[in-house]
């Protein structure tokens, strides 16, 4: 009976909007992998004839206002606003200047209250009214007035809402579509592999992680994840995006050359989501787009040494696990960009985290090589022996590598010794090299359990 | 479903009427209920934690005086592998299952589920918790009660009414009309029908579709930040300094508001790669602020362009912190240190090593624990004298020497196991009873390598180096010997340098007078055998009680800017 009552009120006080909520609504969001995605909301709706304004509630509050669009036949925009004034009481006070508000005084001994009309004068660091004839300040005596607006003012909004002037050259029920793009929505991918040590095979789960700190939800939305990065004008330059910091190491061995099913569009891969979701504000939310069992996985260790660097105390080689994505005897699948993590099973069969690494967007058939930490027994120094100048631009610089192995265990160990740039050479080296690029030398130096290894490098450069 | 998005309104005519979208929307909970079922699962049934220790930890040299850091619960950087087993009741059809009350510092996107049937549709985590701010805000737009209470009659009145906005104050509607929350100085509060879906404890959700109802055990694993482990090492020397016994003590800490009991606990040695620092925090949502219109009045002294004072809503305006670590309820427990009796057991993870602790163990909310890690006793240890030099200062230096216990980690001298980094407290005996040496930083050792032990600094050990300056009088200089394998080509020399070392001791001391030299430089002249260390310099020498030694060395720089560039 009284929520009745109320409606009744409300609808009067609001002046009865016409409410177009269409049974065939579909929401569609595309997100791409560079904090940027495509809403389209379709529904039916119903527009008299005539100019009117057509109001958005719940649009991501991110929304770029100038990527908005609304298709509707038979209907011509005006003009569109984003209103980012917000319904605040000092708001509501200052919108109220020269209007009517009602006062209700309560007497603080017995509760009584009365009632009158004031005009509101000015909101300058006080609210001056005039009632009748006599002006006064609100509440200068410190006893309780409440203070009543009979309506809120247009603009003001508890949200920023966006808002479509149109004219409609018919009136009736038509399929309307409003697309905008946001920030605020992102993806990436998740995978879990769990290293089988006895038999070298992995097995990798692959999930996408939507997150959405747009402000707003998306409901039973149909959802597209883009693996790609559009340039955006917005951006001041949108390559940004792309160039993360340049890695020490890169995972990617071998570039793959193999293509898929997965649908593409351009040159982005597409995931679209099997089923319609909602994307809920604050939420991060995973849906599996991958798992394969059994793959062959290699385990290895790595050491890096930067140009003549000698290290006061032996380093940690890193441990690296590589394996394919190929569709023979690999994951089968290109990669979106997103973090491994790496899992192995301790004694008692409980798999236990031992690392992760980042990869870029990959393709099919490529070779990866993952680095997930320090190796606790293996360990490398590296000592520049000697450094001499021979010519004028000529350096010769002797290099020595001590390679320990504590596990029960032999081991082989990848140095690479980096920065040989320009026409560095090799002159003299304990074991055969080989130039993984101009730059980079590299020895699979072998290590025996509980021992040892000594490498030794002279290289000629030109710095 | 979706009708809260669905507000699309429509007014009339050119003349816009101001508008406000109260068409009556739905939780989006409630419309999910028709066809969807939301069930909790158990409370874990069995919990593991696995501690990992800050990835970004920097490993310390002994020359350094850095004081080692302790675990500050207010700041752990390690995480740890929580894995909880779980029942799950899923009825059939579409159902959303909750596992609730996971740590605060979950890391969302790590988190796996196995065991469960076929039909996982997705699994999500809602980073916004219930607090009096987040349930404002999604409250908004919906109907509440308002309680407005006579301070002196006590009388309250009860009032329908919906929030129209929670934006710096918050406005409401009712009947009467539209006024703002406490500027009429009555006690005005709302009470809310639902609590908005919102949980109370950090949850996970996965959405699942079954065939037939289902009971089963699943196991949720997640890594979650706020933990960190250190070893902390006491070393209690012998009474003639020649032998030592170490002992060990795990130290796990646990920052998050969530305790896991009686859990099998393992910590992890080593370091391990974590790509990247951003996770999805916990949103607490923002403090409710009642902010008015100005409120000026005759009396007093006027306030130009201010707008407005604040009135915290009946609590203090405490601002949470996007945090994933500092609950509230957490930042007021005490800290807490608790020791067990039990010594943790080493396996090999990979290539990193695992400690387990034999028994369940309680990993309380805020709690740092600690668990015995080793005891060797009479590990023979050789004491030495150190100091380090960078040899192209032009500074001169006068200082005490470092004393290091030396020692190799293996099975001869009583060790030979793998020692994790930490810290480690170095004990003399003093007529039965410990006392306090030093305290440093230790790195993580494998078998194998040599153990160096800093017991602080001697005075009664100095060393000072100086330039020796050839120019006074050449002759009363003696050319020191080249030192082997050197061929004076092309290297500009630097100066001279006569380091004296004295001894106070009443013994004979060792010493090495350790040399960090740049890449360019190089050892020319010395006067002493030179020995390498890790491929750097090194004078070893022994200095008989009260006596002094000098040690004279030259180096040379091979670099670019030492030759002259010929035409």
């Amino acid at each position: 009976m009284r929520a009745r009552t109320w409606m009744r009120v409300l609808a009067f006080l609001i002046g009865a909007p016409l409410s177009a909520q269409g049974a065939d609504r579909s929401l569609s969001v595309t997100i791409y992998a560079n904090d940027l995605a495509l809403i389209q909301d379709t529904r039916d709706i119903q527009v008299p004839s005539g100019r009117q304004r057509i109001e958005f509630q719940d649009v991501s509050a991110k929304i770029r206002p100038e990527t908005v669009s609304l298709t509707c036949s038979d209907i011509a925009i005006v003009e569109q606003n984003f209103d980012f004034d917000l319904l605040t009481p000092g708001k509501l006070m200052e919108k109220a200047v020269g209007r009517e508000v009602t006062l209700v005084r309560v007497n603080p001994s017995n509760g009584a209250e009365t009632r009158e009309q004031a005009q509101v004068l000015a909101t300058n660091s006080g609210v001056v009214l005039k009632i009748g004839d006599r002006i006064e300040v609100l509440r200068d005596d410190g006893l309780p007035v409440r203070v009543i607006f009979d309506k809120v003012p247009e603009n003001l909004r508890a949200r920023p809402t966006l808002s479509v002037t149109v004219s409609s050259q018919r009136a009736g029920t038509r399929p309307a579509t409003l697309s905008y793009l946001t920030p605020g929505l992102g993806w990436r991918a998740d995978y879990v592999a769990l290293f089988d040590e006895k038999e070298s095979k992995i097995d990798v789960q692959g999930w996408v992680t939507l997150t959405n700190s747009s402000g707003t939800s998306y409901e039973n939305s149909q959802t597209l994840l883009v693996a790609g990065a559009p340039n955006t004008v917005d951006s001041n330059d949108g390559r940004d995006y792309n160039w993360r910091v340049r890695q020490e190491r890169s995972n990617l061995q071998r570039a793959g050359t193999e293509s898929g099913s997965r649908e593409r569009l351009g040159d982005y891969y597409l995931y679209p989501l099997a089923e319609r979701t909602t994307i809920a504000n604050m939420q991060t939310k995973q849906v599996s787009f991958l798992d394969v069992h059994r793959v062959p996985a290699q385990h290895g260790y790595e050491f890096r040494n930067n140009w003549l660097a000698t290290q006061d105390k032996p380093q940690s080689a890193q441990t690296v696990y590589s394996f394919s994505t190929s569709a023979h005897a690999g994951l089968g699948d290109q990669l979106p960009a997103g973090v491994l993590r790496f899992y192995i099973r301790d004694r008692r069969g409980d798999p236990q985290f031992i690392g992760e690494s980042r990869i870029d967007h990959t393709p099919m058939g490529s070779t990866l090589s993952l680095a997930t930490g320090d190796a606790f027994d293996v360990k490398v120094q590296s000592i520049v022996e000697k450094r001499t100048r021979i010519g004028t631009f000529d350096w010769q610089s002797d290099m020595k590598y001590e390679l320990t192995n504590a596990s029960p265990k032999p081991v082989t160990v990848n140095v690479l010794q980096l920065g040989l740039y320009g026409d560095s050479r090799i002159t003299a080296e304990s074991m055969k090299s080989s130039r993984r690029n101009a730059e980079t030398a590299e020895w699979a130096v072998p290590v025996p359990a509980n021992g040892k290894a000594t490498l030794t490098a002279t290289f000629e450069t030109r710095f | 479903m979706g009708e809260r998005w669905a507000n699309w309104l429509i007014t009339g005519a050119a003349v816009a009427v101001g508008s406000l979208a109260l068409a009556d929307p739905p939780a989006p909970a409630a419309a999910l209920a028709a066809d969807s079922h939301r069930v909790a699962a158990d409370p874990p049934s069995d919990l593991a934690v696995t501690v990992y220790r800050n990835p970004n930890r920097q490993p310390r040299s002994l020359d350094s005086d850095d004081e080692p850091e302790p675990l500050d619960l207010d700041n752990l950087q390690g995480f740890a592998l929580i894995r909880e087993t779980r029942l799950i009741h899923i009825p059939a059809g579409e159902s959303t299952v909750r596992f609730e009350g996971v740590a605060e510092g979950i890391e969302p996107a790590s988190a796996l589920i196995d065991g469960l049937p076929e039909g996982l549709i997705e699994k999500n985590r809602d980073a916004r918790l219930l607090s009096p701010g987040s349930l404002m805000e999604a409250t908004v737009g919906k109907d509440v009660m308002l309680w407005r209470s006579d301070p002196k009659s006590g009388h309250t009145e009860h009032l329908r009414g919906r929030i129209l906005s929670d934006t710096d104050g918050v406005v409401f509607q009712s009947e009467a009309g539209i006024e703002a929350l406490r500027c009429s100085s009555l006690s005005e509060t709302f009470t809310f029908n639902s609590r908005a879906g919102l949980s109370a404890t950090p949850t996970l959700s996965i959405l699942i579709r079954t065939r037939q109802p289902l009971t089963k055990v699943v196991t949720l694993s997640y890594l979650a930040r706020g933990f960190d482990w250190t070893a902390t090492y006491t070393a209690t020397l012998s009474a003639d300094a020649t032998k030592m016994d170490l002992g060990a003590w795990v130290t796990l800490a646990n920052s998050n508001g969530t305790g896991f009991p009686a859990a099998h606990t393992q910590v992890v040695a080593g370091r391990l790669n974590r790509a990247n620092g951003e996770i999805e925090p916990i949103d607490l949502g923002a403090p409710i602020v009642a902010k008015c219109w100005p409120e000026g009045n005759t009396s007093s002294p006027p306030e130009l362009l201010t707008l407005g004072g604040v009135h915290p809503l009946g609590f203090e305006p405490s601002v949470y912190e996007r945090s994933t670590l500092s609950s509230p309820m957490a930042a007021m427990a005490l800290q807490e240190v608790v020791t067990t009796g039990r010594r943790v057991i080493q396996e090999q993870l990979g290539d990193l090593k695992l400690y387990r602790v034999p028994e369940r163990t309680t990993v309380a909310s805020r709690q740092s624990k600690q668990v015995r890690m080793l005891d060797r006793k009479s590990i023979p240890v050789q004491r030495i004298y150190v100091a380090w030099l960078n040899s192209n200062d032009d500074t001169e230096l006068d200082e005490t020497a470092s004393v290091l216990l030396r020692t190799e980690n293996k099975t001869g001298n009583n060790l030979g196991l793998p020692l994790p980094s930490g810290t480690v407290a170095v004990f003399a005996t003093r007529s039965g009873d410990p006392l306090l040496l030093n305290e440093s930083p230790m790195n993580d050792l494998a078998v194998g390598e040599d153990v160096e032990i800093s017991a602080g600094r001697s005075a009664d050990v100095t060393v000072s180096s100086e330039i020796e300056d050839v120019n006074l009088d050449p002759s009363s200089v003696k050319e020191m010997p080249l030192v082997p394998g050197i061929h004076l080509r092309q290297a500009t020399f630097d100066d001279a340098r006569r380091v004296v070392i004295s001894n106070a001791h009443d013994s004979a001391i060792r010493f090495e007078l350790r040399l960090q030299l740049d890449d360019y430089s190089r050892l020319v002249r010395a006067d002493h055998p030179v020995a390498k260390r890790y491929g750097r310099p090194v004078f070893r020498l022994t200095i008989p009680a009260h006596a002094e030694a000098t040690v004279r060395y030259q180096t040379a720089r091979f670099d670019l800017q030492a030759v002259p560039v010929l035409e």
